[in-house]
């Protein structure tokens, strides 16, 4: 049930112009301008190495974007815990397998949910690379 | 202090505020996406004003530097097009999908794998990739401003207006 603050959230003008001035101390304080999509790739590039090590390092790609644990790498995982912790400490936390407006118009169905996702995520990572966001 | 220990602190505090903002949730992605539900809109728009304001008030006073990427109408046009594709059937954007993880919504999964394998693609697609659509209109490093020939500042206040006349409608519309 949508009632109360705490289950509502926070205002998202509040939330987001916080966040606006989280980038900023970030930049100013560290020099880092924050962002996601790099870390996939250079995920991808360590599960790779596990499997064929000399096939990655001659790749141009993971030579531009060397398999590392860097910033941004531990800011991704950051996203995790701080979400974890936001919604765990605010009764907003919920483990759910299908998504609310996706089993209203799909059904509750796992198998479908999960290949739809998976195959949304490859796409959308194919594209965020190429527009190199 | 560390650069890994700064990332960690810097994504903990960002994914606690997307969380508080509730846009992380499918539903919220979505309901974007199909114009029912501006909350994520608003969130984003929001941060990137003040961020906007912000980070040119840091290189005015010689404290920060711009970190441009080039604009190549190529990648970032067809680019785009694909990542708004995989956007609307996945739900969950690169990083606000490990804030759906967090919060307990595990499908999110499904997409964190999906992304995994879509940058595996791209690094093996790169070289073809680099002598095409990455050379198609190819401007460099480019800012709005400079293009325009003008103060970065009129343009801060142009979007700060843009900004509020938006936020002004959506809240007239209950979006």
């Amino acid at each position: 049930m949508e009632e109360g603050q705490e289950i509502r959230g926070w205002n998202p003008y509040l939330a987001g112009a916080l966040t606006g001035l989280l980038l900023v101390f970030s930049v100013w304080f560290t020099g880092k301008y924050v962002g996601a999509s790099t870390t996939f790739v250079r995920s991808a590039g360590f599960i790779e190495t596990a499997f064929n090590a000399e096939r990655v390092a001659a790749m141009e790609y993971f030579k531009k974007e060397l398999p590392k644990i860097d910033w941004q790498f531990l800011f991704v995982i950051g996203i995790f815990f701080g979400a974890l912790i936001a919604s765990t400490t605010s009764k907003s936390f919920r483990i759910q397998a299908v998504p609310s407006m996706w089993e209203g118009r799909f059904g509750p169905g796992l198998g479908k949910r999960g290949i739809a996702a998976f195959c949304g995520g490859l796409v959308a990572m194919y594209g965020a690379r190429l527009a190199d966001g | 202090m560390n650069e890994l220990l700064t990332g960690l602190i810097t994504g903990i505090i960002f994914g606690f505020l997307l969380q508080k903002g509730r846009v992380i949730r499918y539903d919220k992605q979505v309901g974007a996406l199909r114009l029912v539900d501006m909350t994520i809109v608003k969130f984003m728009l929001t941060s990137i004003l003040v961020a906007m304001v912000g980070v040119y008030l840091l290189v005015d006073l010689g404290l920060a530097k711009l970190s441009l990427k080039a604009t190549i109408l190529g990648g970032n046009i067809i680019g785009g097009i694909i990542f708004g594709i995989g956007w609307g059937v996945l739900g969950y954007c690169p990083g606000t999908q490990m804030g759906a993880l967090g919060e307990g919504r595990w499908d999110a999964l499904w997409g964190i794998l999906g992304m995994l394998a879509g940058a595996a693609l791209f690094a093996e697609t790169y070289p073809i990739l680099k002598t095409t659509v990455l050379t198609w209109g190819d401007f460099g490093k480019i800012t709005i401003p400079q293009v325009l020939g003008v103060n970065h500042w009129i343009v801060i206040v142009i979007c700060l207006v843009g900004g509020v006349l938006l936020f002004r409608w959506f809240e007239k519309k209950g979006l």
